[in-house]
C-alpha cells in the first residue's frame, strides 16, 4: 500500500482552476520530487499535503490515514521551507526543540534529540546562536533539523535549497538525500531545478500547469521523456528539436538526410511530418553515426566541452562538442550525431513516438 | 590658499542662518523659560520681575496640589494606555486575521484618533451628563444606581481613561496592524505544520516578535498621555476640586487663572523633568526586556 495517496484532488482559488484532478502514489521511504517551471503547481501541491492549503476536492491519505479536512499539525508532516522559516527570537537549541517542548516532550528526550540531530547536522557549535548570526546554508541546517526531530510520518520541502549558493546547493544536496535514505523517512520535494531533481529523486514527477507530464525515476525520465515538454525540461542544455520527415529509413531535415538506426526505421516506417529530439551531448561518434551541418553562431568552450550554438533553417540547434573541435563562428559546422540516441515525436500532439 | 580662507567663509555664511533660526524658533523660548521659572512674574497685578531662585521649585515639590496633580496623571496615563495596548493589540489581531467585514472595521476603528480632543470632551460631556446623557439613562434602565460621573472623583478619572481609551486605541491598533503585517507568515505556517496551537502561537512567536514594537508605541502613548489636558479642561476642569487636575491644566491654571508665569514655567520644567525620568526608566527597563526576549 502507498504511504502517501493523492486521489483526485484539485484546486480552485475563485474560477481559476490550478490543480485539475490529480492523482498521485508515495511509496514509503521513497524520495519522490516535484518538478517544473514556476506556476506550474507543485508548490500549491505541497502545500496542500502540509494542509496549509485547503483542497478543492478530492482526497489525500498519509499512511492509509484520510487527512484531506485535518488540520496541518494533525497529519505528522514536517516541513522546511524555501526562506527557512526559522523563529528569529530563539537559539538553534531553541528552534529545534521548540515544537517538542510545546507538545510536552520530557526535557531529557529533547536535549537528546536536539543533540543528535545537531551532531548529524553539524550544528553543535552554533546551539546558542541566534539564526541571524547564522549563514544561509547554517540557517537551513537548523530547518531541517527542526523537522527532524519530531520523527514525522512525511518530510516536506518547499525548494529549500534555491536560496543558497550554488556549490552549498551542491552540497546539501548530496547531505539531504544521505539523511533522508539513513531515516529512510518519505520525502516529498519540490524544486524548479532539473539537476537537483534528477540528482536526489528515487522518482521525478514533471508537472506543467497542475498536470503530471511524467512520474518516473531520472534515467528513465532522461532516456525516455513522455512528451516534447519533458524532454525538453529535463537535460542541460536542452534537447534540441528539428522538424524532419522520414522516409528511406532516413530522417530527413532541411535537405540533410541522416539515416536512421535499424529498430527505429522498422518501428516509425515514412512519416511527412515528425520532430526530430537530439541531445546537444548525443551529437557525437557511434556505430550508428550521422552527420548534421549548421550555422554555427556562437562557440562556448567550457572546459571539458564546448557547446556551439546556431541555426538549421530556422530552429535554434546547440552541440556539445570536444574542446579541440574544429569550429569557428559564423561558419558552417559539421558534427557526428549518433542516431541511437535520437527522439521522436508527434508534432501535433508532443507525444512521444 | 585664499581660495581655502574663501571656503572658510562661506562655510559661515550657510551654517549661521541655520543656527540662528534653530536659536530663535527652539532654543530662546526654552531658554527664556527656564529664566522666567527662576523669577516671580505676576501680571495681575503687574509687578517687574524679581528673581527667587529655586523658590518656585521649592514652593511646587512642597505643594499638595502638585503631588495630588502628579497622582491624576500618572493613574489616568497609566491605566489608558495599559487599556489602549491590550485593546489595540486585540484588535490588530482580530483585523489581521481577517475577521468577516475587516476592511469596513478598518476605516471606523481609525475615525476617532482623527476627532479634535476637545469635540470629542464635549461629547462625552454629553453622553455621562448626570441628568440628561444616555450612560445614565442606560444605567437606570438595567437596574443600577445613578452615578454622578464628572462630579466626583473616582467616576471622573474612569470617563477620563475611558474617553483616552477610546481616541487612542485605533492608534495602537493601526501600529501593531502594521508590524502584524510585516512578520513573515511562513514562521507561523512553519508553527502550524508543527501543531502549535493558535493561544502557543501568539506568546510564542507573535508577541516576542512584535516586542520592540510594543515597546516603541507604548512609549509614544506614555509620553501623549502625560500631556493630557484638553478633555480634562472641558470634561471636569480639573474637579470636583482638584480630584481631576493632571500636570498640565495646573500648569495652566496657575499661568492663565492666576498669572503667575514664574510658577506656570517652573511647573512646566518640572513636567519635563519628570517625562524624561520616566521615560528613561521606562526605556531602560524596556530595552533589558526586548535584550532578553529578541
Amino acid at each position: 500500500m502507498p504511504h502517501v495517496e493523492m486521489e483526485g484532488v484539485t484546486k480552485a482559488f475563485g474560477a481559476v482552476t490550478v490543480i485539475p484532478p490529480l492523482d498521485l502514489m508515495i511509496d514509503k521511504g521513497e524520495f519522490l520530487v516535484l518538478v517544473g517551471p514556476s506556476g506550474c503547481g507543485k508548490t500549491t501541491t505541497l502545500r496542500m499535503l502540509a494542509g496549509l492549503e485547503e483542497v478543492s476536492g478530492g482526497t489525500i491519505r498519509i499512511g492509509g490515514r484520510d487527512v484531506t479536512h485535518l488540520r496541518p499539525g494533525a497529519r505528522d508532516c514536517a516541513m522546511v521551507f524555501q526562506n527557512y522559516a526559522l523563529y528569529p527570537h530563539m537559539t538553534v537549541r531553541e528552534n529545534i526543540g521548540y515544537a517538542m517542548r510545546v507538545h510536552g516532550t520530557p526535557r531529557a528526550t529533547i536535549a537528546e534529540r536536539v543533540e543528535e540531530a545537531s551532531r548529524l547536522l553539524g550544528l553543535e557549535p552554533y546551539l546558542d546562536r541566534k539564526p541571524r548570526m547564522l549563514s544561509g546554508g547554517q540557517r537551513q541546517r537548523v530547518a531541517i533539523g527542526r523537522a527532524l526531530v519530531r520523527h514525522p510520518e512525511v518530510f516536506l520541502f518547499d525548494e529549500p535549497l534555491s536560496n543558497l549558493d550554488a556549490k552549498l546547493r551542491v552540497e546539501m544536496r548530496t547531505e539531504i538525500k544521505l539523511l533522508q535514505r539513513r531515516l529512510g523517512t518519505t520525502a516529498v520535494y519540490v524544486t524548479h531545478d532539473q539537476v537537483e531533481a534528477m540528482t536526489m529523486a528515487d522518482r521525478v514527477v514533471v508537472m506543467r500547469a497542475g498536470v503530471i507530464e511524467q512520474a518516473a525515476d531520472p534515467i528513465t525520465l532522461y532516456e525516455k521523456p513522455a512528451n516534447r515538454f519533458v524532454a525538453n525540461f529535463i537535460g542541460s542544455p536542452a534537447m534540441n528539436f528539428l522538424s524532419a520527415r522520414l522516409a528511406d529509413g532516413s530522417v530527413v531535415t532541411d535537405g540533410q538526410v541522416l539515416p536512421l538506426a535499424p529498430e527505429d526505421a522498422a518501428r516509425l516506417g515514412p512519416r511527412e511530418s515528425i520532430v526530430f529530439g537530439i541531445r546537444p551531448e548525443h551529437m557525437r561518434s557511434s556505430e550508428h553515426q550521422a552527420s548534421l551541418t549548421f550555422g554555427a553562431e556562437a562557440v562556448e568552450p567550457l572546459g571539458p566541452h564546448t557547446l556551439v550554438l546556431g541555426r538549421l533553417g530556422g530552429e535554434r540547434v546547440t552541440a556539445q562538442v570536444d574542446p579541440r573541435f574544429p569550429v569557428a563562428a559564423g561558419q558552417p559546422c559539421t558534427v557526428p550525431v549518433d542516431m541511437t540516441q535520437a527522439h521522436f515525436f508527434d508534432p501535433d500532439t508532443g507525444l512521444r513516438l | 590658499m585664499s581660495a581655502g580662507l574663501s571656503q572658510d567663509r562661506i562655510k559661515h555664511a550657510f551654517l549661521w542662518p541655520a543656527f540662528l533660526l534653530v536659536l530663535a524658533i527652539s532654543l530662546f523660548p526654552l531658554i527664556y523659560a527656564l529664566i522666567v521659572s527662576f523669577q516671580s512674574v505676576r501680571l495681575v497685578p503687574p509687578l517687574p520681575p524679581r528673581f527667587v531662585g529655586f523658590d518656585n521649585y521649592a514652593e511646587i515639590l512642597q505643594s499638595a496640589r502638585f503631588w495630588g496633580s502628579m497622582r491624576v496623571t500618572a493613574t489616568i496615563t497609566l491605566a489608558s494606555v495599559a487599556l489602549q495596548y491590550v485593546l489595540g493589540f486585540a484588535l490588530a489581531l482580530a483585523l489581521h486575521h481577517n475577521v468577516p467585514g475587516a476592511s469596513l472595521y478598518r476605516v471606523t476603528f481609525l475615525l476617532p484618533m482623527f476627532l479634535a480632543p476637545v469635540g470629542v470632551a464635549l461629547i462625552a460631556r454629553m453622553i455621562f451628563h448626570p441628568f440628561l446623557g444616555p450612560v445614565n439613562d442606560l444605567f437606570t434602565t438595567l437596574g443600577f444606581g445613578h452615578v454622578e460621573f464628572l462630579t466626583r472623583a473616582g467616576p471622573a478619572i474612569a470617563v477620563l481613561v475611558t474617553i483616552e481609551v477610546w481616541q487612542w486605541t485605533p492608534f495602537v491598533t493601526l501600529l501593531m496592524l502594521a508590524g502584524l503585517q510585516s512578520l513573515p507568515h511562513e514562521v507561523f505556517e512553519a508553527a502550524k505544520v508543527d501543531d502549535i496551537s493558535p493561544w502557543r502561537r501568539f506568546w510564542d512567536i507573535t508577541f516576542p516578535m512584535l516586542l520592540p514594537l510594543s515597546v516603541a508605541v507604548v512609549f509614544i502613548r506614555l509620553v501623549e498621555g502625560f500631556k493630557v489636558i484638553d478633555t480634562v479642561f472641558v470634561l471636569t476642569g480639573g474637579g470636583p476640586g482638584t480630584a481631576t487636575e493632571t500636570l498640565t491644566l495646573f500648569a495652566y491654571n496657575e499661568g492663565f487663572k492666576k498669572f503667575n508665569l514664574g510658577m506656570t514655567s517652573a511647573l512646566s520644567f518640572t513636567f519635563l523633568f519628570v517625562v524624561i525620568v520616566f521615560g528613561t526608566i521606562y526605556l531602560a527597563l524596556a530595552q533589558r526586556l526586548v535584550r532578553r526576549v529578541t
